[in-house]
């Protein structure tokens, strides 16, 4: 498993949430892309769906479960985890483990 | 309504934003505009219709419930307590009577089966036992609820178990539920959309009606002029060969619902006509197909050619074919026609023709099941109309009987189908649902004609209908609309002739007939344009009454109800 790997999930869960998104609201697939809190698009409705989509995806392609849910649900404005970058690494580490 | 985006609207005791999402994104035909009623009020809302999320009328709406929370009742069953059956089916007939509380707010209403999550296994062994198995008293609310709502034309129940089959272990996941209070899984609300546009394009005539097939290694293995019939794969003692003769008889059962077959191969046409006549175990024969264009021309410019000759639009056609190639070529030149990908096992045929959703109709009428014969009959006139010269004269061998009768229930079902699936001879292209038909037509001043066709080669049914709106002395046609499978016969000329001839006899003095454009009915346009009625403003006729509008002389009219209002 790699840190690209998990990037490519993620951003196969962005194509999976972009398609119940309105165009102005949808997410772009790069690094500093801000997922959630004030200066991110996903309201908590998306936030939900990213959130289940993204531990979904992780145990069908890598096998390993994870939790998200409890700590991004909990997130401090200025969280690494909000972006797109901050995640993967956050995801890599976990499944690595 | 057809070039509309349909406005729908969402009830659900659980979040069903997604759902709302997935529709409006989705680019498939027809164009929707959906929105999402605050979850958890579906009783409240629906108590009350006059309520403000009803103060417009909406296309359609989606009421999407889990059994427990509308059947308080079934709580008991899943909490393994006693309760009479007889009380939870009650309480199912009170939830349907609530739905027809809107029935004059939504023109269509789609109401998912009742289903509970796939992780919850029941009571495993005891569970199709009735009084208490949950499998068993599930099964008894959708039978109660869909035989509860079949009376209606426009309510319908959707078999939502599909969605979760189809979705497997992702249809349920309790932390969708807890975060968000989404009952199910995206791919549930995925499988979901695809059936309510499904349904949504049999509601507004945008299903498919002609399924266009190749033949060499579609309809069966190997290139028949290679081969000759006798060793083409079909039949035997061989998987592959069982496998066409298969997808041979799904084709067939497609005809039976009032789809039709055509072909367009790039082959001998005698050599593939003799396949198709001679071989033992060949299903379809000749007669099983509306027409046919086996040449060795573009297959895009033989499909342009065969749905002329049947009078439909390429909006209406399926074309499946083996070679990626000449898809890709169809979907360029085409873009009208759906071209699905094929498989490249011949075994999975049959599978890929099921799994199509572009065939959905909202109802069945004799004429549909008829349309296949109808279609061969037609294929015979032109063959005859070829051997005779002029156009009159083709016409005065048909023996052509014209029928009209005023709206009656027996012909309502296929009246309101044809209003609704009718795009190109139409003038007005409304659509009603069976119920605004009946209560349009029973308006003072109102007036709603059906025509019925047939000739020598057969009946071709309830194929026309006409309406008429009179104030003072002007009467307006409202509908004119004919079915594709008799335009060019004088059925139109007809038409006119009832209309005419009705309003003379209550006094009217003026006829105006307004051509209101989409993007399917020009035929209609030029219709009007060669009728003879004075053209003003490119879209608007009119029709002195006091003047003579001759019956054209082919047409036996057997049966004319016109007459004068008491």
């Amino acid at each position: 498993m790699s840190d690209e790997k998990i990037l490519y999930i993620i951003y196969a869960v962005i194509d999976e949430i972009n398609e119940q998104l309105e165009k102005d609201q949808r997410l772009d697939k790069s690094l500093d892309t801000v997922l959630f809190g004030q200066s991110g698009k996903l309201d908590s409705l998306g936030m939900v769906n990213f959130i289940v989509g993204l531990e979904e995806k992780v145990a069908a392609e890598t096998g390993k479960e994870i939790s998200l849910a409890d700590q991004m649900m909990a997130l401090d404005e200025d969280s690494p985890l909000k972006t797109v970058e901050g995640l993967a690494q956050y995801v890599y580490s976990i499944v690595e483990e | 309504m057809a070039s509309e985006k349909l406005r729908g609207i969402l009830l659900s005791d659980f979040n069903i934003q997604n759902l709302a999402g997935y529709l409006n994104n989705n680019q498939d035909e027809p164009e929707v505009e959906v929105k999402a009623a605050p979850f958890g009020q579906v009783i409240p809302l629906l108590v009350d219709p006059n309520g403000e999320i009803w103060q417009e009328v909406y296309d359609f709406a989606v009421i999407w419930t889990m059994p427990e929370s509308v059947v308080p009742s079934f709580q008991k069953v899943l909490n393994f307590e006693p309760v009479d059956i007889q009380t939870i089916l009650g309480e199912v007939d009170e939830f349907t009577t609530l739905l027809k509380n809107i029935q004059d707010k939504v023109k269509t209403l789609f109401v998912p089966s009742w289903v509970f999550p796939t992780y919850h296994r029941g009571w495993g062994v005891l569970d199709s036992k009735s009084g208490f198995g949950t499998f068993n008293i599930l099964m008894q609310m959708n039978l109660r609820l869909a035989q509860n709502l079949d009376e209606s034309g426009h309510f319908f129940v959707l078999n939502s178990q599909k969605w979760i089959e189809q979705s497997g272990k992702a249809s349920f996941n309790p932390k969708m539920y807890y975060m968000g209070k989404i009952a199910v899984g995206n791919s549930v609300f995925i499988e979901a959309m695809n059936d309510i546009r499904a349904a949504l394009r049999a509601v507004t005539g945008l299903s498919k009606k002609l399924i266009v097939l190749d033949l060499d290694d579609t309809l069966w293995g190997g290139i028949v002029g290679d081969l000759g019939w006798e060793n083409i794969r079909l039949g035997g003692h061989d998987p592959i060969g069982e496998a066409f003769v298969d997808f041979q008889k799904t084709l067939k059962t497609f005809t039976n619902r009032g789809l039709l077959l055509g072909i367009v191969s790039k082959n001998e046409e005698d050599i593939a006509l003799e396949a198709i006549n001679k071989h033992p175990e060949m299903v379809l024969r000749g007669d099983d197909f509306a027409g046919w264009r086996i040449n060795w021309q573009d297959k895009a410019q033989n499909i342009v050619d065969l749905v002329r000759d049947l009078n439909l639009g390429l909006q209406s056609v399926v074309f499946i074919d083996d070679n990626p190639v000449e898809r890709a070529r169809v979907r360029e030149a085409l873009p009208e026609v759906l071209v699905p990908e094929w498989p490249v096992d011949k075994m999975l045929y049959k599978s890929a023709l099921l799994s199509l959703n572009c065939f959905d109709t909202i109802a069945v009428s004799q004429e549909d099941l008829a349309r296949s014969k109808m279609y061969v009959s037609e294929r015979k006139r032109k063959s005859l109309k070829d051997k005779v010269g002029s156009l009159d004269d083709w016409l005065v061998t048909l023996d052509m009987k014209v029928e009209v009768n005023e709206l009656n229930a027996v012909d309502l079902a296929r009246t309101a189908q044809l209003l609704n699936k009718t795009n190109q001879m139409n003038l007005s292209t409304r659509r009603m649902t069976e119920q605004e038909l009946t209560d349009w037509a029973g308006e003072p001043g109102h007036k709603l004609w059906t025509f019925r066709v047939s000739d020598k080669f057969g009946e071709s049914g309830l194929t026309g209908i006409a309406s008429l709106e009179n104030e003072n002395n002007e009467g307006r046609i409202v509908d004119f609309i004919l079915s594709c499978r008799v335009m060019g016969r004088k059925v139109e000329e007809t038409m006119l002739y009832t209309v005419f001839g009705y309003a003379g006899s209550i006094g009217l003095e003026k006829i105006i007939a307004r051509y209101l454009p989409t993007p399917k009915n020009n035929p209609c346009l030029k219709f009007f344009k060669v009728s003879g009625l004075k053209a003003s403003g490119g879209d608007l006729f009119s029709w002195e009454v006091k003047n003579s509008f001759q019956l054209p002389r082919h047409i036996n009219l057997v049966k004319n109800t016109v007459a004068a209002d008491d």
